[in-house]
């Protein structure tokens, strides 16, 4: 019998009707959590091809739960984020232990400590450290721009266990349980004056050396698995947002696709100043331009699996994004002048995007270390001097490893 | 739309690009560039009839290759790259859109054939003294003669005008009405060639006094099909502004590479290499709208005003950008005759101001978009 019916054997004995805890526990049981993961706990080790042929089995049926490898980034971001480093350096045991939750909905939330204050462009400078003490490490320091930070069960941490060797190879990789003493989530404020983001304090916090992924040392290498499934959820992000909020519409985006802009200076009377209409041209075309140039990554992405050009749509972005929102705000005149979502809904939210725009242009590798990469990377271009080169660590300058924004 | 090219397409885009960097290397493109007629007719020959590039759009009816704007734009970046010197945008995307899609298959039938086999160079005497890229820039008259008509006027930057045996003229009859005319070198044709900026691309100053002329499409239809061919013209310049932009680039690359101060390669200083990242951006992007631009003209011509004007908007910044700091990069160097990111730095003036700027066309992008 092949997979696809065995499959539907097996749905039509086991399904109830019922999505409920025991219903996805014998999901993963049976290997159709995840069946062209490597054979394992909640894999077949099938192909993706046989997978698909699974989940439409599992779709006909109305049957949750299954084949979520296959699920776009953003339906399981936390199962992209981990189980790429756990297939890759993790133990069976950790496969068990840390994806098993997330495939039976005993856990869906985590949240990355990765940046700290004396390390954001330059992550391997990282200062947080873990010290073994028996079968456990001690974690000490401050992770920043932690999102649900609260909410999290385990977070994806990186900390220093070695010292006198060069920046990354001293790094370590750990799942990080986070209802623990000793880590303190404290809500950063940010220039719109809310808080989407947290520093996390660890201060004398535990994780069992059984969470150590890939070995003492060997965290740059796991975290750069980790980084490459985000990058690849960020990147299904563009694709989808391609061709712009408009796309549906019925006229093209060659036509829509600064609706908004048009909109705004229609509503400040000044759509037939050529000034006015210079800059929605700029922004029109600069935004075409790029979700064009995306699309064309994409060509080349599934033509041949990578592509160069998927590294410019970001920086790109800035310049379209903080265009907008620095034209639609002085479209508003004194209106603007009020930032206040009570009384003025939309005037509120052109000031908050003038201030969001920097989310794009610094968070994710700001605009600046975006050209360090994209001119080796790309183009070429010979690295510049690298003072902390092959020294060790506690011999480089760092900067200070905490610093409160609370 | 982005349908990557097809395996046809992207062998006769390599067959192409052989071609071109063979043909038009630095040497030949410095000796053509100091002749009056600005081409190898050797060359010109070769390429109609080896590879049938000035026949690509013209119908097999014709003595042409029946092929589309995908094939002719991909063809235009490789001659952009190399700054080919001949009379290709004048005779193919300029007198020969005008020619057919004037919707005359008199002429197409009479004129075609010559431009598909290479024996005929072709030029579009526009705009007029005032240098208008609108309607108000048809300045010629054309006057009754018997059964014929007969054309005057000037048009004082006609590209490739020196060198042209016919000419495409718009000119307004005695009512006012834009009509356009085919004009052959000779009685009443005056072509004087320009001292030009950009010694790759010639530039004439053409007069016509009493030329005898031939009605081309519907009389007093000729602004719309101009319009037209203006934005089949924008594509195929932008195609070009977007193969010089990458080849500037890929100039400054090089350099930054092997350029040594203070002890190591200029390319490993952030401030330059923060400027190649930018001018890989504008770069990608030219040939993102050129794609665009190429893929409306051949398959969604609903698209194709706004298309054209966008990329020629963007294309011609990218071009200027990418060959300003391949100058830039170069130093000293770069101001020199003997390197030639000039060249590259002229074109792209140069086709600046070719077809109008960019805030002309990008005001016509916002006409065009309903504004």
């Amino acid at each position: 019998m092949g997979v696809e019916e065995t499959a539907r054997a097996w749905v039509a004995e086991h399904w109830k009707g019922v999505d409920d805890p025991a219903w996805r526990r014998s999901v993963y049981a049976a290997g159709y959590a995840t069946p062209s993961w490597p054979a394992g706990p909640g894999a077949l080790g099938c192909s993706r091809t046989e997978s698909e042929a699974i989940r439409a089995v599992f779709a006909d049926a109305g049957a949750p739960g299954a084949c979520r490898e296959l699920a776009p980034f953003n339906e399981d971001p936390w199962l992209n984020l981990i189980g790429g480093p756990i297939l890759a350096f993790g133990t069976d045991d950790q496969r068990e232990r840390v994806l098993g939750p997330l495939l039976t909905g005993e856990v869906d939330q985590g949240c990355l400590l990765y940046s700290e204050p004396g390390a954001g462009s330059d992550l391997a400078a990282l200062q947080t450290r873990a010290d073994l003490d028996g079968d456990e490490y001690v974690v000490n320091g401050q992770k920043v721009w932690t999102s649900g930070g609260h909410e999290a069960s385990f977070g994806l941490l990186v900390a220093r266990t070695d010292w006198d060797v060069p920046k990354h190879a001293g790094i370590s990789f750990f799942v990080f349980p986070m209802h623990q003493p000793g880590v303190e989530v404290r809500p950063i404020r940010q220039i719109t004056g809310g808080s989407r983001f947290s520093e996390v304090f660890l201060t004398n916090a535990r994780v069992p050396a059984a969470n150590l992924i890939g070995g003492a040392g060997n965290g740059w290498k796991v975290l750069q698995v980790a980084l490459a499934a985000e990058r690849r959820g960020m990147g299904e992000l563009v694709l989808d947002s391609a061709g712009g909020p408009t796309a549906t519409e019925r006229r093209p985006p060659l036509f829509s696709r600064s609706d908004d802009l048009v909109a705004a200076a229609r509503d400040a009377g000044r759509l037939d100043d050529p000034v006015v209409r210079d800059e929605i041209m700029k922004l029109h075309i600069w935004r075409l331009v790029n979700d064009w140039t995306a699309a064309r990554a994409i060509a080349e992405l599934r033509a041949s699996g990578s592509s160069s050009l998927a590294s410019l749509g970001k920086l790109a972005n800035s310049r379209i994004l903080h265009g907008s929102a620095a034209l639609r705000f002085r479209l508003l005149g004194t209106r603007a002048l009020q930032y206040d979502e009570a009384a003025d809904p939309e005037g509120h939210q052109v000031d908050h995007d003038v201030m969001m725009a920097f989310i794009n242009s610094i968070g994710g590798g700001s605009d600046q270390i975006q050209r360090n990469i994209i001119s080796e990377r790309v183009l070429g271009l010979p690295k510049g001097p690298e003072p902390d080169k092959g020294v060790p660590f506690n011999d480089v300058l760092k900067s200070d490893a905490t610093r409160s924004l609370g | 739309m982005f349908a990557p090219l097809t395996a046809d397409q992207q062998e006769f885009q390599a067959l192409v690009r052989d071609f071109m960097t063979r043909k038009s290397t630095e040497a030949e493109v410095r000796r053509l560039m100091e002749t009056e007629e600005g081409y190898d007719p050797e060359v010109w020959r070769r390429m109609a009839e080896e590879l049938g590039l000035q026949g690509l759009v013209i119908g097999e009816e014709h003595g042409g290759q029946g092929a589309g704007w995908i094939e002719l734009g991909v063809v235009l970046e490789e001659m952009g790259r190399v700054l080919l010197c001949a009379p290709f945008l004048s005779t193919v995307v300029l007198a020969g859109s005008a020619i057919l899609e004037a919707g005359d298959p008199d002429a197409a039938a009479a004129r075609l054939p010559g431009i598909a086999r290479g024996q005929t160079i072709a030029a579009l005497a526009f705009p007029g003294e005032n240098g208008r890229w609108d309607a108000a820039g048809v300045t010629a008259r054309a006057v009754r003669d018997g059964d014929g008509r007969r054309i005057s006027g000037a048009a004082p930057a006609t590209i490739d005008g020196h060198v042209a045996d016919v000419f495409v003229v718009p000119a307004r009859g005695e009512d006012g009405a834009i009509s356009l005319f085919l004009v052959d070198r000779g009685d009443g044709v005056q072509t004087r060639p320009l001292r030009t900026l950009d010694l790759t691309r010639k530039v004439a100053d053409v007069t016509f006094a009493g030329a005898p002329a031939q009605p081309l499409g519907e009389p007093g239809a000729g602004w719309p099909v101009l319009e037209r061919v203006l934005a089949l013209a924008a594509v195929g310049l932008a195609a070009e502004q977007a193969g010089g932009a990458r080849a500037a680039l890929e100039m400054s690359v090089a350099y930054l590479k092997e350029r040594v101060q203070f002890g190591q390669p200029i390319g490993a200083f952030q401030a330059l290499k923060h400027m190649a990242a930018d001018v890989l951006v504008e770069v990608e992007s030219a040939s993102s709208a050129a794609a665009y631009a190429r893929w409306a003209a051949a398959e969604a011509r609903e698209e194709l005003p706004a298309a054209a004007a966008l990329a020629a908007a963007f294309c011609t910044e990218a071009f200027v950008t990418a060959a300003h700091q391949n100058i830039q990069f170069h130093g000293g160097m770069g101001f020199t005759w003997e390197v030639p990111a000039h060249l590259y730095f002229k074109r792209a003036r140069a086709d600046e101001i070719l077809l109008g700027d960019a805030q002309h066309h990008r005001e016509l992008l916002a006409r065009r978009l309903g504004l």
